[in-house]
């Protein structure tokens, strides 16, 4: 009988929770395994005596010593020090705080770490947008607007934290959690960080990583994660301080899909980590929905592909509303601004209307870059030039990196 | 016994005229050159002995000492040669009273005795600093160009020794070749489609702004590029010499018989090395390519392909005009006024460009972009995107001239010359040269433009530099449509679409760093 070392004393159960995450070569399967068993205390004295081994096959493996090493030169208290200054939360099956979606269904989560308030998540409705780090401009737009407009609606924004669609879903949410606070706030003041009261309606958005919580991946979003942790929260898998290694994305995934009641894809490619997401939400029996796009968009190839196998259609917000059930929403659909936009002092009528209109026509539904609209308008450059302008103006025409396109209404 | 013979060297572009001092004496047999002579400077040493004695004179056994005046001045080049010949020569008393005075002798010697050419003849003979010059045959048209210098040329020593005598008249100048037509440009009629990029095209010669084209493989960037010297007014006297000063120096044919007053167009591949783009190189320090391209177009193709580091050098040069170069030779100032002109693809998979098509990742995107330096992107006034031409473009057959959508260059070429015109009358050579201060004199906005770049600017769409930069090119879209000032809307409107794509500055090139804020910063493009 191996006598158990003195560090398994006197600490809270969530830092042997913690610690038990930080094994080398351990997944939520091992996790979701041992401590149903034991706490963590019991599991963590359990290593140290070679009781539980590595997984195999994503199993603990009993009677297996040389883990036992490793495990007895881990730092406990170190760590479990560094979560509570960086105030990041562990929860684990069974413990208070534990969202229980995620205990459900196929491939459970292990132990969880979080960053940000996560109170109250199993209250809310819960949707996923995913979608591809390379997306086009209007697709990052269409997911800015749904992020918007969903968390406006009371329903929590779930994504990815990655580049492109994830990024903008959850920007467009934390933009409901300013509006919200920037109503509250009396003066016009800065919003104080702690001093803030969710707005009666506003869903919040939580992210899920692939890396540690306290880890910032991309680093492009550095901005993005201090204002998720700040006014919404983010949740890992991955013990705080370890970097993402590639088998934690589709893993991250399944979180995402776990969480949600619905993933709404805005864009994806024919591959790509949003296929694991649909797959996983699938298993799950979430329900799946995709932004439709044109049939010559690269990025609109894989949320097509899901329309045509069934996948619910999803033009904006209210769509998923629908689908949620929910029918009690403030909000109505967005108020589009009409074609003549009374605030454009310069609107002009006559031969400049002309035109505009000519110029409109010549601008299809697919991007056109200027030298294509000077072509097919036959009009000269600086008559194109200045419907353009206009156009924009009255919201008829939108450019992307150049790219003039007609804006639906 | 001691002669002073006249000649020149060169430093960079200029020529210094350098006397040359030798004296000859009794003493132990030797030959010595002084005053800072290059190796090829000392190695005349050989070749003057080779070429005296092939010419029927005879090598003095004597002490012979040469002195390059001025001392302190490095001396590069073979082009000293003839002028120690004949001093030795004349100090040796094998030539008797020649009168050397007054004229000037640049030439290398071959060891028959026969003159070669040097490179950089032209700021020779202007620097020569005599009433004439005695250049190799094959030199005498280049040495014309000078004007006020009397140009003389021999074959060999011994025919140029008998015609100092005046045994022999001075062979005539070997008749140049017929003075050559300008090399006809070729014509932007043969552009099919491009609007835009004619457009952009037109303006850059106009105004002298710098002009990038963006757009796939097979687009026409180059085709469009290779128009724009036919474009471009004719240099002036002055500039043309400036040109060939330059192209002499730098050892390139300078078109004989008269200056080439069709401005130069340089298109380096993008392999070039730092030194051959800006100038400089062994002992003698040589004119780089944007010197070569000294009042007329450096022309970078497949720009992001050049290395970093080499592009960076072109910023001071696009700010002041020249190029110095310092080494621990020397330090040379090179003239370097040019126009820039590039083309690059938008992406390493070479999509055109358009929302969706592109098939790299954000980051290899932003990597292609990033080769390029924000502030070597602002140097840009003109950015355009040339896409794929139309189908029905390419295949319309081409009517006779005046016909169809395509101007010929005539046309184009004429709108700029009015347009440079009116910018001279303003006091600059073209609207990219006007002072800061004084664009408030002569590019005033009207309240229409100026609503247009308020909001531009309060939108963040538009840079402090950017605003300089489109009221530039603004006053240019004026002058070709033969507006006065102040600038409108429409102009305003062009000058800006032809900034494109998107934005400002390098940034609506790049990924938005934080994908996140309002939906605007979502996407800064």
């Amino acid at each position: 009988m191996v006598s158990v070392p003195s560090a398994v004393d006197g600490l809270a159960p969530a830092a042997y929770a913690a610690a038990l995450a930080g094994l080398p070569g351990v997944g939520p399967g091992w996790l979701v395994a041992v401590l149903a068993e034991r706490s963590p205390r019991d599991a963590w004295a359990a290593v140290l005596a070679g009781e539980i081994g590595p997984p195999v096959r994503g199993r603990p493996r009993p009677g297996a010593h040389e883990w036992a090493g490793a495990a007895g030169r881990l730092d406990v208290a170190a760590q479990w020090d560094r979560c509570r200054r960086a105030g990041i939360g562990v929860c684990w099956p069974g413990s208070p705080g534990y969202p229980e979606v995620l205990g459900q269904g196929p491939a459970p989560a292990g132990v969880l770490f979080s960053a940000g308030a996560l109170d109250g998540l199993g209250d809310r409705r819960r949707v996923a947008i995913v979608g591809t780090r390379r997306c086009t401009p209007d697709g990052s737009d269409i997911a800015y607007r749904l992020g918007h407009d969903l968390s406006d609606a009371g329903v929590c924004v779930i994504s990815g934290l990655a580049l492109g669609i994830d990024g903008a879903a959850h920007a467009g949410a934390l933009a409901t959690r300013r509006e919200a606070g920037d109503h509250g706030s009396v003066g016009g003041g800065e919003v104080d960080g702690h001093g803030e009261v969710d707005g009666p309606g506003v869903g919040g958005t939580v992210g899920v990583a692939a890396s540690g919580v306290d880890v910032v991946y991309p680093r492009q979003h550095a901005g993005l994660w201090r204002e998720m942790v700040r006014v919404g929260a983010i949740l890992s898998e991955t013990p705080p301080g370890h970097p993402a290694q590639a088998w934690r994305f589709p893993s991250r995934n399944r979180l995402i899909a776990g969480l949600a009641e619905m993933v709404v894809v805005v864009e994806c490619h024919s591959k790509g980590g949003s296929w694991h997401t649909v797959e996983a939400a699938i298993k799950r029996g979430v329900d799946v929905g995709a932004v439709p796009g044109s049939v010559r968009s690269a990025a609109s190839v894989g949320t097509n592909r899901l329309l045509h196998e069934g996948a619910t259609p999803v033009r904006d917000a209210q769509d998923v509303l629908d689908a949620l059930g929910v029918f009690d929403v403030r909000r109505a659909r967005p108020q589009v601004p009409g074609p003549a936009a009374p605030t454009c002092p310069t609107s002009a009528s006559g031969p400049m209307r002309t035109m505009e209109d000519a110029v409109l026509a010549a601008v299809g539904w697919r991007p056109l870059c200027l030298d294509e609209v000077v072509e097919r308008s036959g009009l000269p450059l600086a008559a194109v030039v200045i419907a353009l302008e206009r156009l924009e103006e009255r919201g008829a025409l939108g450019a992307e990196e150049g790219w003039w396109v007609r804006k639906a209404h | 016994m001691l002669a002073t013979v006249s000649s020149a060297t060169l430093v960079g572009v200029d020529g210094h005229a350098v006397s040359v001092e030798v004296h000859v004496s009794n003493g132990l047999p030797g030959f010595r050159v002084v005053g800072l002579p290059d190796t090829s400077c000392r190695e005349a040493r050989d070749r003057v002995r080779a070429a005296l004695i092939s010419s029927g004179f005879n090598w003095p056994q004597k002490r012979i000492t040469v002195n390059l005046a001025p001392s302190g001045l490095r001396k590069a080049g073979s082009g000293l040669d003839l002028a120690v010949a004949l001093g030795v020569l004349a100090a040796d008393g094998q030539i008797g009273t020649v009168p050397l005075a007054g004229l000037a002798f640049i030439a290398e010697l071959g060891l028959d005795g026969s003159l070669r050419r040097v490179p950089g003849i032209l700021p020779l003979v202007a620097a020569s600093g005599e009433e004439g010059v005695v250049v190799p045959p094959s030199c005498g048209r280049e040495a014309c160009l000078v004007g006020r210098v009397l140009t003389k040329t021999a074959p060999t020593l011994m025919a140029l020794v008998q015609a100092l005598r005046g045994q022999a008249p001075w062979p005539e100048l070997p008749p140049g070749p017929e003075p050559v037509e300008a090399p006809t440009a070729p014509d932007l009629a043969e552009v099919r489609g491009q609007p835009l990029g004619r457009r952009a095209l037109e303006v850059a010669a106009a105004g002298g702004h710098h002009l990038l084209m963006v757009g796939p493989a097979g687009a026409g960037k180059t085709m469009l590029a290779a128009r724009l010297p036919g474009l471009l007014p004719a240099l002036s006297a002055d500039q043309a010499l400036e040109v060939a000063m330059v192209h002499s120096a730098a050892g390139l044919d300078v078109a004989a018989g008269a200056l080439c007053l069709c401005p130069p167009f340089r298109s380096p591949h993008h392999s070039a090395s730092a030194v051959s783009l800006i100038g400089g190189g062994g002992a003698r320090l040589r004119p780089g390519e944007i010197s070569c391209a000294h009042n007329g177009v450096l022309f970078l193709d497949e720009l992001a392909e050049f290395p970093a580091g080499v592009l960076d050098n072109l910023r001071q040069p696009l700010e002041e005009g020249r190029v110095v170069v310092c080494r621990a030779s020397g330090t040379v100032a090179f003239p370097a006024r040019f126009m820039l002109v590039a083309a690059m693809n938008a992406c390493r998979c070479d999509a055109d460009g358009s929302p969706g098509s592109c098939r790299c990742s954000s980051a290899a995107r932003s990597r292609y972009i990033a080769r390029l330096s924000g502030p070597l992107l602002d140097r840009f006034d003109l950015r355009v995107r040339v896409p794929r031409p139309l189908v029905e473009d390419l295949l319309r057959p081409a009517g006779p001239a005046g016909e169809g959508p395509s101007e010929p260059s005539a046309t184009v070429a004429a709108r700029v010359c009015e347009a440079r015109g009116r910018a001279r009358q303003r006091g600059a050579p073209a609207n990219a040269q006007v002072p800061a201060w004084r664009l408030d004199d002569v590019a005033p906005v009207s309240a229409g433009g100026r609503r247009l770049l308020e909001r531009r600017l309060r939108e963040g769409r538009l840079s402090a530099r950017g605003l300089d930069r489109v009221r530039r090119v603004a006053l240019t879209v004026a002058d070709l449509a033969g507006d006065e000032p102040p600038l409108g809307e429409e102009h305003i409107l062009v000058a800006l679409a032809l900034r494109a794509p998107g934005g400002e500055g390098p940034g609506a090139w790049q990924e938005p760093v934080a994908s996140y804020g309002t939906a605007a910063e979502a996407r800064p493009w």
